[in-house]
């Protein structure tokens, strides 16, 4: 500590002035409210109403890919220019921007995988009201309403979605700056706009008096004012949605999977921050922000998603949320009530309105529809879903050994240990303090004999000291985000004073990439990863403790960007984990910032928590939200990241971690040291339980994850996304879904002594996976739980891969044999997939190299067939036990192979529990077999 | 001395080899005689023998994969030939990690292990050969700190014994003392009220004579250092003969009195001697009780010193009063053993990494661990502590600190007197 006082005296001074207001909780001083974000406040100040906006429908342009259609805002004169395009798998895509900008508006690049292939549109009628237009599909329609401009989309009868049916469209066009502070540059300007507005002259073009407010030109905020050259730039759509009463998404936020209605509060907030002991429960913005919502009713689910990545507000109202259930049931019974309906509106600071509307109809369409925009989760090498142990910091070499040590004289699992920012020297990511870490490639040749692995820190703020390579080749090569004055900017974060790369600029980012290089990035080696950091980005001395708006990249403003920076630095670093194998390798990178699209380079978390019960429980609902918006790998610090847990919660944090994507547990420097054997021999017994679990489980997660690489399909599910009918689950964020297969209910209660789990389904029935006793879906289930509870459900119907000899690494489980968890359904059915492969390379991808599974149970018989002719792939695991749950007893068991070999199989039958195990049937996991009951 | 026990070992292996039972040492097999079937250790679950060690866990103890990875909390024996022999978890049996030295756990994982066990049983040998020439010169030494322990102890006694011995004496004299000083006291309060019934009678007399005195000659007298103005060290000079020995004049006094003329309370001879005396007896008083104060504190300091904990042979002892000190990169550490440790960085800066507290060793070894407690407090944090923890060793010496987690320390400090003969035990144990 003292060595951190010293060298971080400075820094922490600073960082405290901005962020400790004394008492524990965020300092909610530090962050703008809509009302202090003028844009914000300007925009809501609009009520819904008469929209000025009018179709010009005799603009209409028609062409097999796209609409075009120009909007006219009959107060200002100023035209927009609308496009609407029918993408294929259900979807629509409408931008609107300026007709003619005074210079172009940013639109956000590298979010979409490609250019969305179309679908053509045609004109069904139009007349002098309005136009209707096919999409594509049977039985949707688009109508296009000139006077006021409104969108709708209809399916047979019904209204799916209305565009600006509140009249909340607004577009704040580019312009000259007109007070007495205009800049006298202005006066060249103007000659090119007065051209520009010719071309508009044909209309009785009297522009209205654009009135200036104040925060239009210059706002400040505390002490930073931002200079906004471009003036007021914001846009603002509503969305109206007949039928839903739910809705979702929108991440990141600490709070409830089901998003409230912001009526009479404060808007949901998009904007990266590094928010220094965030509050749970409201709607402040936080470390990562992806624009997407969800709706869902039983009837249908939905998407938005709004591509801009400026500082953006949400606003979400509904005609029922006020009614109290007393008043929703005689609106029922009456029969006359106006069907339930959510409002949404959109607020952005600059940029365009670019929103693809995701049609459905079911939940796994609208994943498959955004994955096909943004891409699905990046497939991580599987050690990544084992477990990792991470503390800020692991003091130096010795320590390291030591941890590693701690783990197997404790005989539990792990397989990465992490190094945060004082491994590297003075804050100089690249680089190793040289009195801790001297030898970094001994040391992690050290973990490499033990099969495992290590992550270091590499956050995008550089320190700025000539003597410091990585800075003086960013100086030199001009790749620093520049301050509004041209020079490089400068901030303060760990290091000191710092600048900030240009992740946006691809020169950049390939230079950046060559970085982790073996020959560049001195101490490293094939078993080393990365974590970004600090990529909102933190500036300890910024606004809002973030970059400058008025910053410049290129020929852009980082207020237009400032959101996809992070997905940006998490981008360059997986491709330079990539590079540096020649391309062999999949990358693994834990990034704390994101957007649409981060899916794509690795896993996220969900940043500084603490130590408390309900950080434990929001873990839930904000893994749930990041999964619906395609990042399923997602977790959050295991023990609580500030503070320091009682040894129950760092238990019940382990037990729940087990079963979250991402399980890591860290710890802040400030707290006391709390490896899981620290905590006296009963403690330490239960928590190397939770984490076998997980590591018996991994065949079953990798699969998961090969899955939502796949399909985009969430790895962690919210339950109605697999019960979408059953309206129980719509606010459900106490319990989850691992696939379709595992439910869990994590005991995230103080003291508890049972927990109330809803099993879903009609008529289905779910295992206990412990003790495999049977229960009835479609009831609320009370679990009375000790401390060594998790309760996990495995859903009849299903079929489970584990691999119960559980070692010290998971590369070390590489070939061993698996255990099949067959649970059968009430007519004795079940299936379920074995996904196997190298576990850390691209090969699956490149030479079709991995084995791809279906094992199904039906008529007695349970078989494996290759879903993927195609592939091939050898490997030494085998079927080590077979164990069918729900089971009657058979006379006889016999295993069949393909070349016609019969041989009988010895079983045990559990008549308690209905449990029938299968000894050794030693079948290769990678061929064909059937083993019949008779 | 370990030569039966190699003889015992090739023997055993060499039966072993016949059986073909991986993964037992000789103790446990008895369980594994080769029959028709094989009874789970725990009695709970009879199998075919040929399920012995066939890659496939049938008992719930393990007991019938001694020797692969299947049951999931069995155990793996290494035998070790050359060095110790030792169980790993059978989760540790092929899993391409070379743990037996003898490579016997990775039989069917394609790593190549090597044996190592020779190379480390000579090392060890080694090894311990000096451990046990360390701990023997350690418990010698130790031997001598606590026989040295003993006169010090003893010494301090007496020492106690001495300096109690004084104060009782100087309390004698105090009493005595005392009693003299009040005397004297008391006289020359009846001396001077005596003096004062006899200036009453002769006041009017002497007013008389004051006023006969004019006020500018008087004046004159006084302002000795002719500016016109009386000031307080004018009038003090001028009265030195009228102070009374006990009393200073304060500043309004002076000026007050200076009116007065100093023949005035010119003493008697009688009250002079008694005022003289008196003072005499209060610096005798003084003098003794300082010395008595000294004395006892002394005697505190003592006391504390030995009421500490300084072991079953009071063999820490030697430690009291003496400091060491360890340099660690841009720090210096010193630890005061019974007293404190402190950090000093490269500028200078002096932290307290904690206060003498307790011996925080296991109920077993209580003496083995120290704790320094209450240190200075970290930002947002605890005070800072330390533990240290006693090796063997034979020298006395600071080796390392560490700060594992924030404000909390570590060190090891290594002295001859935490040798035990139990270690000794302990490493003829590992020589096997």
């Amino acid at each position: 500590m003292a060595a951190f006082i010293v060298r971080m005296g400075p820094v922490l001074m600073l960082w405290l002035a901005v962020c400790v207001s004394g008492s524990w909780a965020v300092d909610r001083g530090n962050f703008k409210t809509c009302d202090q974000s003028t844009f914000c406040k300007r925009q809501r100040a609009l009520k819904p109403g008469q929209s000025p906006y009018r179709a010009l429908l005799e603009t209409l342009e028609l062409t097999n890919t796209k609409l075009t259609l120009q909007l006219i805002n009959d107060n200002n004169k100023v035209r927009l220019l609308l496009e609407l395009y029918r993408l294929q798998g259900n979807m629509t895509r409408v931008k609107i921007n300026e007709l003619k900008p005074l210079k172009p508006r940013f639109e956000v690049p590298d979010v979409l995988i490609n250019d969305p292939p179309t679908e053509p549109l045609s004109l069904l009628s139009q007349d002098e009201n309005g136009m209707v237009l096919s999409l594509g599909a049977d039985s949707q329609r688009l109508i296009v309403s000139a006077k006021p401009f409104r969108l709708d989309i209809m399916e047979g009868r019904e209204v799916l979605l209305s565009l600006n049916s509140r009249g909340l469209l607004a577009f704040e066009h580019l312009r000259i700056r007109k007070d007495t502070l205009a800049d006298p540059e202005g006066a060249e300007k103007k000659e090119e706009t007065d051209a520009a507005s010719e071309q508009t002259e044909g209309e009785e073009a009297t522009k209205e008096d654009e009135k200036v407010e104040d925060g239009m030109w210059e706002e400040t905020f505390k002490s930073h004012t931002d200079s906004k050259p471009n003036g007021p730039t914001s846009i603002s759509l509503d969305f109206s949605l007949p039928g839903v009463e739910h809705v979702y998404g929108i991440p990141e936020h600490a709070d409830t999977l089901k998003l409230k209605t912001t009526d009479g509060g404060e808007p949901y907030r998009l904007y990266n921050l590094d928010v220094f002991q965030y509050e749970l429960f409201n709607p402040m913005a936080l470390y990562g922000a992806i624009p997407v919502m969800l709706s869902h009713s039983p009837q249908r689910t939905m998407g938005l998603f709004w591509l801009n990545a400026a500082e953006t507000w949400v606003d979400i109202s509904s005609n029922t949320a006020g009614k109290t259930v007393f008043g929703q049931m005689l609106d029922y019974v009456q029969g006359s009530s106006e069907t339930p309906q959510t409002d949404v509106r959109w607020i952005s600071e600059s940029g365009i309105i670019d929103v693809f509307i995701m049609l459905g109809p079911t939940p796994t369409d609208v994943f498959a529809q955004y994955a096909s925009l943004t891409g699905t989760q990046a497939f991580p090498p599987l050690a990544a879903l084992a477990y990792h142990q991470c503390r800020w910091n692991y003091n130096d070499q010795e320590d390291v050994a030591a941890v590693d040590q701690g783990f197997d004289q404790h005989d539990i699992p792990y397989d990465f240990i992490w190094l945060d920012i004082e491994h590297a020297d003075g804050k100089r990511y690249f680089t190793w303090d040289p009195h801790k870490f001297p030898q970094p490639k001994e040391m992690l040749q050290g973990l490499e004999d033990k099969r495992r692995k290590m992550v270091a820190i590499v956050d995008p703020h550089i320190k700025v000291d000539n003597s410091y390579k990585i800075h003086s080749e960013i100086r030199s090569r001009g790749f620093y985000i520049k301050n509004k004055d041209g020079g490089d900017y400068e901030g303060w974060c760990w290091p000191g004073n710092s600048g900030y790369p240009d992740f946006t600029n691809p020169e950049m980012r390939a230079w950046w990439a060559s970085m982790f290089a073996y020959d560049q990035y001195e101490g490293s080696r094939e078993n080393l990863y990365t974590w970004n950091d600090m990529n909102e980005p933190s500036v300890f001395n910024g606004p809002e403790v973030t970059m400058h708006k008025d910053a410049v990249h290129g020929n852009w403003e980082h207020r237009d960007l400032h959101n996809i920076y992070g997905l940006y630095v998490q981008m360059a670093t997986a491709e330079g984990l990539i590079q540096r194998s020649g391309g062999v390798e999949r990358p693994f990178v834990l990034t704390r910032a994101f957007f649409a699209g981060s899916q794509r380079y690795g896993a996220v978390w969900t940043g500084d928590n603490a130590a408390e019960w309900d950080h434990l429980k929001i873990t839930i609902p904000m893994c749930l939200s990041l999964g619906l918006v395609g990042v399923s790998f997602c977790g959050a610090d295991v023990g609580g990241f500030f503070k320091s847990p009682s040894p129950e919660l760092l238990v019940r944090w382990y037990q729940t971690g087990a079963y979250q994507p991402f399980f890591r547990a860290h710890a802040h420097l400030d707290t006391p040291r709390r490896e899981p054997w620290l905590f006296g021999p009963e403690n330490t017994a239960l928590i190397r339980e939770a984490v076998r679990q997980r590591y018996a489980l991994l065949p079953y997660w990798y699969q998961l994850f090969y899955h939502a690489h796949r399909t985009g399909q969430p790895v962690m599910r919210a339950l109605w996304v697999e019960y979408p009918q059953d309206t129980a689950t719509f606010s459900m964020d106490d319990q989850f879904l691992l696939g379709r297969d595992l439910l869990v209910h994590p005991v995230t209660e103080e003291g508890a002594r049972g927990v109330t789990a809803y099993l879903p389904g009609n008529g289905e029935v779910w295992f206990d996976v412990h003790t495999f006793q049977k229960h009835n879906g479609g009831q609320n289930l009370y679990i009375p739980v000790t401390m060594s509870s998790i309760p996990v459900f495995q859903r009849g119907g299903s079929i489970i891969p584990r691999k119960v000899r559980v070692r010290r690494s998971s590369s070390c489980m590489e070939h061993d044999p698996y255990t099949l968890y067959v649970a059968l359904s009430p007519k004795r059915f079940a299936q379920g997939e074995l996904y196997i492969d190298d576990g850390h390379t691209f090969s699956y991808e490149k030479q079709k190299e991995f084995i791809y599974r279906r094992l199904a149970f039906a008529n007695n018989t349970l078989s494996s067939r290759n879903l993927a002719p195609g592939s091939q792939f050898t490997t030494l695991s085998w079927i080590e036990k077979i164990v069918i749950l729900g089971a009657s007893k058979p006379s006889k068991v016999t295993l069949k192979m393909p070349d016609g070999k019969e041989s009988q199989l010895e079983f045990d039958f559990d008549a308690s529990m209905s449990v029938l195990t299968l000894r050794k049937p030693g079948v290769n996991a990678g061929v064909d077999w059937t083993v019949v009951l008779q | 001395m370990h030569c039966p026990i190699l003889i015992a070992v090739v023997i055993w292996s060499s039966c072993v080899d016949s059986q073909k039972i991986r993964g037992i040492s000789l103790s446990y097999k008895r369980f594994y005689r080769e029959r028709k079937s094989f009874l789970c250790i725990d009695g709970s679950k009879l199998i075919p023998f040929d399920q012995v060690n066939d890659d496939y866990c049938d008992c719930a103890d393990g007991s019938d994969e001694p020797g692969t990875a299947a049951c999931p909390d069995g155990r793996f024996y290494c035998t070790n030939l050359g060095y110790r022999p030792h169980y790993i978890p059978s989760s540790r049996v092929n899993d391409a990690i070379c743990d037996c030295c003898d490579a016997s756990d990775e039989y069917n994982s394609h790593t190549a292990c090597q044996n190592t066990c020779r190379n480390l049983g000579q090392r060890e040998r080694a090894e311990v050969k000096s451990q046990m020439r360390a701990l023997d010169q350690g418990l010698r030494l130790k031997q001598q700190l606590i026989e040295e322990g003993v006169l010090t102890w003893r010494d301090k006694q007496a020492q106690l014994r001495d300096l109690q011995r004084v104060l009782d004496d100087l309390q004698t004299q105090l009493d005595d003392l005392r009693k003299e000083d009040a005397r004297r006291k008391k006289e020359v309060d009846a001396l001077r009220e005596l003096e004062i019934g006899a200036l009453e009678t002769e006041e009017n007399s002497h007013r008389s004579h004051i006023m006969n005195e004019s006020p500018v000659s008087i004046f004159y007298e006084l302002d000795s250092n002719r500016d016109g103005r009386l000031s307080a060290k004018e009038v003090r000079a001028k009265l030195t003969d009228i102070q009374d020995g006990e009393r200073v004049l304060s500043e309004d006094e002076a000026v007050i009195r200076g009116r007065v003329p100093g023949r005035l309370v010119k003493g008697e001879p009688v009250l002079k001697a008694a005022v003289s005396a008196a003072e005499k007896a209060a610096a005798e008083l003084k003098k003794v009780e300082d010395a008595y104060e000294t004395v006892y504190m002394e005697i505190r300091d003592l006391r504390e010193k030995l009421a500490t904990d300084y072991g079953p042979e009071r063999e820490f002892l030697f430690l009291y009063n003496q400091c060491f000190q360890l340099k660690v990169h841009e720090y210096f550490y010193e630890l005061c053993p019974f007293n404190q440790v402190t950090q000093t960085s490269a500028s200078g800066a002096e932290v307290s990494l904690g206060k003498w507290g307790s011996w925080a060793g296991s109920p077993q070894h209580r003496y083995s661990q120290m704790k320094y407690e209450n240190g200075e407090p970290c930002w947002q944090g605890p005070t800072r502590n330390t533990v240290v923890t006693l090796t063997c060793g034979t020298e006395t010496a600071l080796r390392s600190v560490k700060e594992p987690g924030k404000c909390q320390y570590v060190a090891e400090f290594q002295t001859p007197v935490a040798c035990r003969p139990a270690l000794r035990q302990q490493g003829v144990h590992s020589e096997l």
